[in-house]
């Protein structure tokens, strides 16, 4: 009963090694320490952080959701459509754009939740829809957001803000932080949340605690989904011209961001500011690896290896305690 | 006993090509425990779930505190007081006591659940049940024992007028269950309904009021606990009389060899220093409580799970089992408590489960020889007697006693010499139990030895040539049969708990 | 209905199966009536081209399927098969037969890889799959310095082309007789060998052939080597159709072999696959990507039909089963 738990958690021991792997590349390349290295860094980063909170939700429930990758270019592409061919105002685009994005996550929800299909395929599927769907909406063209210096593009001073004297602070980090620190109450203090660790634990031992297991299993693929809204006002803020067919990969990023996190790919356990640093870790790997004279290609096998070794450590772990 | 609480009259449900319920009557007083009985499939369960509202009635009317009600989920059930205690424990491992008791009805603050209250709140009601929990732990980490009781603290802070145990004592010790019971007597005192389901006879003469017997999805009759005898209840539920006498003495002749050592086996907590020998032709029935450490023993004993230390000897040679596969090399089969999930492949059909363990033989060089499969799996569902329409059945499809027929099959066709049956009546309805027994012996008189793990006392006593009784994971005593009684094997499976 | 679906013969063959197939015919009709020339020889050479190695693909995630898990590296490990052999070919000056090899053997080694970290180290195939294909992705861009991989021409003066006639020789689809005899191979070894039967039955109950003294880690293992080494197979009947393969690609190849895998009623949740329906499955999804290119349409609308098609066969088999319990 007394059993001690470690401080030495998994979100812990990532946390660590996300300040070890800043200091190592600033160490090791003085382009890397630049302030605008970090600056561009930040800006790549926030649709990244964005798709791991919330697919954190279904990976907790012990599902997953594949669509979230396709799925942001195919809403940023929606909403930049409107803004660029009907000359819709940007905010109303934007909200557009979310609520696609809240609309494909309620059809997964459907999907899996009342149609009772595995949540691979299901995302798969709705995966290999997005990506269809934004080409035709577009008809097959890239679409560019309006860019900073034009009158609709205001909305890039959401995560980027040009002070008066010209230094560029990343405003996104903050609602970044912001984000986390709401979902994470959201996870541990509030019944969506604490239904969504049930289901992934016990599902059926939730269904009969009475619990309207159908409704919140919908509502966490709503929940990824609109996160990958979000992230498409990220992605168009970063990406100056948004082109259909891409996307494919982002959703394993995100994914294997909130799994270095220590969210259990079993479902049951997770925690969102785990999940945002292991998202952190992905990305500093991805961008940071270059610095510091890796063949630009490299950090894709060193991440693929450092998401096997973060589960095996994990595995390892637990057999120990057993 | 107070007036009426509960009465369900005509209660009707049909699934498709199965006449689950046909026209139950059950009533239930204010302060009575209302054992509910019947063997597998008689439709206690259907019955329980059409009253909390998991399934839908066809027809027939449920009057609850003088209203006629109809539920249509647990919830609904519950908000009205009737709630169940589940035999398989429903319980959310990743979240903590005081989470589970108060799922899906949390406290709460604004938006946030008022976890500090919910805290507050299990203390109070383990307080009052004399429990000790932490409310904090996660529910992962506590016994079965105790994760039961969370689960009734669950249901009685439900501000419940019914509660329905579901066999709660399954997973209990010795100890507990006198403490479930302690807990039901005084629900019984504060005037609360309850319905008791269990398949122990002495359990229900020792804690409940009435019995009503179910048979077939059939009411049959309701009897006064203290007024009727177990024949009674035995013959209500079966419609025929079974035999449930003792071994008198040993069948093993005295001169019969040691065909397997066990010597100072051990594997973690729930294995120590268990040494024992068993002899050709042998029952060798393991007795024990619940946690007694014998499933552990034999897994440990057959490679399932990893020893920390011990020797094994068959026929005098020194044999290393790290793995099932070794222990199947060297002639032990090993069917578990467990068996869907251990035992049988339901996906697939007998055939392919009764040459799983034996495939190489019946292959003709690269590929499987489907002809001499079917006709060996034939010649045993033949001997064994097993209920299909033919091989290539599903075993899905199958009742627990046809299925366990099936995994013996598949230790037969391997032709294994030592058999290790770990509770193998259990879920088995009464008239297929008294099939597997005789088979156990057929089996031991053609010279097979068999080591038999069984929580039922009168299981060990009919069927074991010898003994042994295990506590808290030691071999604590080894008993002949002809010395063997209820008395001596409890007390030694209670040694350390009193 | 339910009379047409006791029938021994239908129960044999599969109702959704036939269903599939009738779908496909129609699928075949209806283009051929809306697309000038689409019946014609051409046109079905280029179905088939496209039929060969998405069937190795998705003959060998079904093994994967079958186990219970799941494979969707195999896109990317099919492309960094071809790319390595390509460009150990072309720069290094290697036999053909030798890249012909190295391409299987990469694809073997990367079933290994992938096999023995789901059997006998216990990461969830889900993760080893997304490991796999940022490597797969990456060692193959790293490996031809981010360069895409020509394969030689049938009528390359180096004598080098020979490898197509492995596609076909002339008009005669030589591909389609190799295909053939794999999927022979491949149903016999599901159906009728010691190996498809233990990765059938651990895939239904992995603990129950555990506990039946099976050394089910091995077997299990097997299923992703069969994959892989499939896959490798796959790569080069890719280049002998399409020539040119570029690194950083292939993933929506996996979703196409996955699709056609759960279309001809392999279930997700392992223990149950048919060989003949997945290549029924194979033959749908590459007739409708011949369609849809014939009708000038991207390679994305295909992409949608594709998932709405795998969504209505997997809530028929999902709906069926929750109707039987």
């Amino acid at each position: 009963m007394t059993k001690k738990k470690s401080i030495f958690t998994q979100e812990v021991i990532v946390g660590i090694v996300l300040v070890a792997l800043y200091f190592i590349f600033r160490t090791i390349s003085s382009d890397f320490g630049k302030y605008t290295t970090f600056l561009s860094m930040m800006d790549i980063s926030y649709y990244y952080a964005l798709m791991a909170i919330g697919v954190a939700f279904p990976l907790i429930t012990g599902g997953v959701d594949l669509s979230i990758g396709t799925g942001m270019i195919c809403y940023a592409l929606a909403g930049g459509c409107l803004i660029r061919f009907y000359n819709v105002p940007t905010g109303l685009a934007m909200l557009v754009s979310i609520l696609f994005g809240l609309g494909i996550g309620l059809a997964n929800g459907v999907l899996i939740s009342v149609m009772g299909l595995p949540p691979f395929l299901a995302t798969l599927c709705t995966c290999m829809i997005t990506r269809g769907l934004g080409s035709v909406v577009t008809g097959s063209f890239a679409i560019p957001w309006p860019t900073a210096k034009q009158d609709n593009g205001w909305f890039h001073s959401i995560f980027k803000i040009t002070l008066a004297d010209k230094t560029k602070l990343p405003l996104g980090l903050v609602w970044i932080i912001l984000l986390m620190l709401i979902m994470q109450f959201v996870l541990a203090h509030t019944r969506f949340g604490r239904y969504t660790i049930a289901i992934g634990s016990n599902k059926e031992a939730a269904i009969l605690s009475g619990i309207n297991v159908k409704f919140y299993h919908i509502m966490v693929y709503a929940v990824s989904g609109l996160f990958a809204g979000l992230a498409s006002i990220a992605y168009a803020a970063v990406i100056k011209t948004v082109q259909p067919g891409t996307g494919a990969g982002m959703e394993l990023d995100a994914i294997g961001g909130a799994i270095v996190g220590g969210v259990s790919a079993s479902g049951g356990y997770g925690t969102i500011y785990g999940t945002v640093i292991g998202a952190y870790v992905i990305l500093f790997l991805k961008q940071g690896l270059p610095y510091i004279g890796f063949n630009a290609n490299m950090q894709q096998i060193i991440t693929g290896f450092v998401l096997i070794g973060a589960v095996t450590i994990d595995i390892i772990k637990r057999k120990v305690i057993k | 006993m107070g007036e009426v609480i509960l009465t369900m009259k005509n209660i009707d449900k049909s699934f498709p090509g199965v006449h689950a319920l046909d026209h139950v009557d059950f009533e239930l007083k204010r302060g009575e425990v209302h054992a509910l009985m019947g063997e597998n499939g008689a439709g206690k369960s259907t019955l329980m779930k059409v009253l909390t509202g998991i399934y839908t009635k066809d027809s027939g009317t449920i009057t609850y505190e003088g209203r006629e009600v109809e539920f249509h989920n647990t919830h609904d059930a519950q908000a009205a007081g009737i709630v169940i205690v589940h035999q398989e424990l429903n319980m959310v491992g990743d979240l903590t006591v005081a989470q589970n008791i108060f799922i899906g009805r949390e406290f709460k603050k604004g938006f946030m659940i008022d976890d500090r209250k919910m805290i507050q709140e299990s203390k109070k009601l383990f307080d009052e049940l004399h429990i000790n929990i932490d409310p904090k732990a996660k529910m992962s980490d506590l016994t079965v024992g105790k994760q039961q009781m969370c689960e009734i603290a669950k249901a009685i802070s439900h501000q419940a007028k019914v509660i329905i145990f579901d066999e709660p004592s399954a997973a209990l010790t010795e100890k507990e269950i006198e403490d479930l019971f302690a807990i039901i007597r005084d629900l019984r005192k504060q005037n609360l309904g309850i319905i008791y389901i269990s398949h122990r006879m002495d359990e229900i003469k020792v804690i409940t009021d009435r019995v009503t017997v179910m048979r077939d999805g059939a009411y049959v009759g309701t009897l006064i606990t203290d007024e009727c005898t177990k024949e009674d209840i035995i013959n209500m539920m079966v419609g025929r009389v079974i035999y449930e006498d003792p071994k008198t003495h040993s069948m093993v002749p005295a001169d019969a060899p040691v065909v397997l050592k066990v010597e100072h086996l051990n594997a973690g907590k729930m294995v120590q220093d268990v040494s024992f020998e068993l002899r050709k032709g042998e029952i060798l029935g393991f007795s024990g409580l619940m946690g007694a450490g014998r499933t552990e023993m034999a897994r440990a004993l057959f490679g399932a799970d990893p020893k920390t230390g011990g020797d094994i000897y068959i026929n005098g040679k020194k044999v290393t089992i790290n793995s099932p596969e070794d222990a199947v090399k060297n002639g032990i089969g090993y069917l578990s408590e467990d068996r869907k999930r251990f035992g049988i492949v339901v996906q697939k059909t007998i055939t392919e489960n009764s040459t799983l363990a034996t495939l190489p033989k019946y292959m003709s060089g690269l590929f499987i020889n489907k002809g001499a499969e079917k006709e060996v799996t034939e010649q045993y569902i033949k001997e064994l007697d097993t209920k299909t329409p033919s091989a290539d059945q599903l075993v899905v499809n199958l009742s627990g006693g046809n299925q366990q027929k099936v995994v013996i099959a598949k230790w037969l066709v391997r032709n294994c010499d030592i058999l290790i049956f770990d509770e193998p009546t259990r879920g088995i309805d009464v008239g297929a139990k008294n099939e597997i027994y005789k088979l156990m012996n057929r089996l031991a008189a053609e010279g097979k030895s068999i080591i038999m793990i069984s929580s039922e006392m009168t299981e060990i006593l009919r069927m074991s040539d010898r003994i042994i009784v295990m506590c808290e994971g030691k071999k604590t005593g080894e008993i002949s049969i002809e010395e063997a009684t209820q008395e001596a094997i409890m007390d030694k499976a209670t040694r350390d708990i009193k | 209905m339910e009379n047409i679906k006791q029938n021994p013969v239908v129960k044999k063959l599969g109702f959704n199966r036939i269903i599939l197939f009738c779908i496909l015919l129609l699928m075949y009709g209806v283009f051929s009536v809306i697309i000038p020339g689409f019946a014609s020889m051409d046109r079905i050479m280029s179905i088939l081209n496209y039929t060969y190695f998405l069937g190795f693909l998705a003959l060998g995630v079904t093994f994967v399927i079958a186990t219970g898990g799941i494979d969707f590296s195999i896109g990317p490990v099919m492309f960094c098969c071809a790319l390595m052999a390509g460009y150990t070919l072309n720069t290094h000056g290697a036999p053909v037969i030798v890249s012909l090899i190295m391409s299987i053997v990469i694809g073997f080694c990367f079933g290994c890889f992938n096999g023995y970290l789901v059997a006998f180290v216990g990461v969830p195939p889900f993760i080893v799959s997304m490991a796999t294909m940022n490597i797969a992705k990456g060692l193959g861009s790293v490996f031809t310095k981010t360069q895409s991989v020509s394969w030689p021409q049938g009528n390359d003066p180096s004598g080098k082309g020979w490898f197509r006639n492995l596609v076909k020789v002339g008009d005669f689809p030589v591909g389609l007789l190799i295909f053939a005899v794999a999927i022979v191979i491949l149903y016999i070894v599901m159906n009728n060998t010691k190996a498809g039967r233990y990765i059938l039955c651990l895939g239904s109950n992995k603990e129950a052939v555990r506990l039946s003294g099976v050394n089910v880690r091995k077997w299990q293992m097997l299923a992703y080597v069969i994959c892989g080494a499939l896959v490798g197979i796959a790569a080069i009947f890719f280049v002998g159709a399409y020539t040119t393969v570029q690194p950083g690609l292939g993933d929506t190849y996996n979703n196409e072999a996955i699709a056609s895998c759960v279309m001809g009623g392999t279930s997700m949740a392992g223990g149950l696959a048919s060989i003949g329906g997945t290549v029924i499955g194979v033959l749908v999804i590459s007739l409708l990507q011949e369609g849809i290119m014939a009708l000038r349409m991207t390679k994305e609308v295909q992409m949608i039909i594709t998932g709405i098609i795998v969504i209505v066969f997997v809530y028929a088999d999902v709906s069926a089963r929750r109707r039987r319990n």
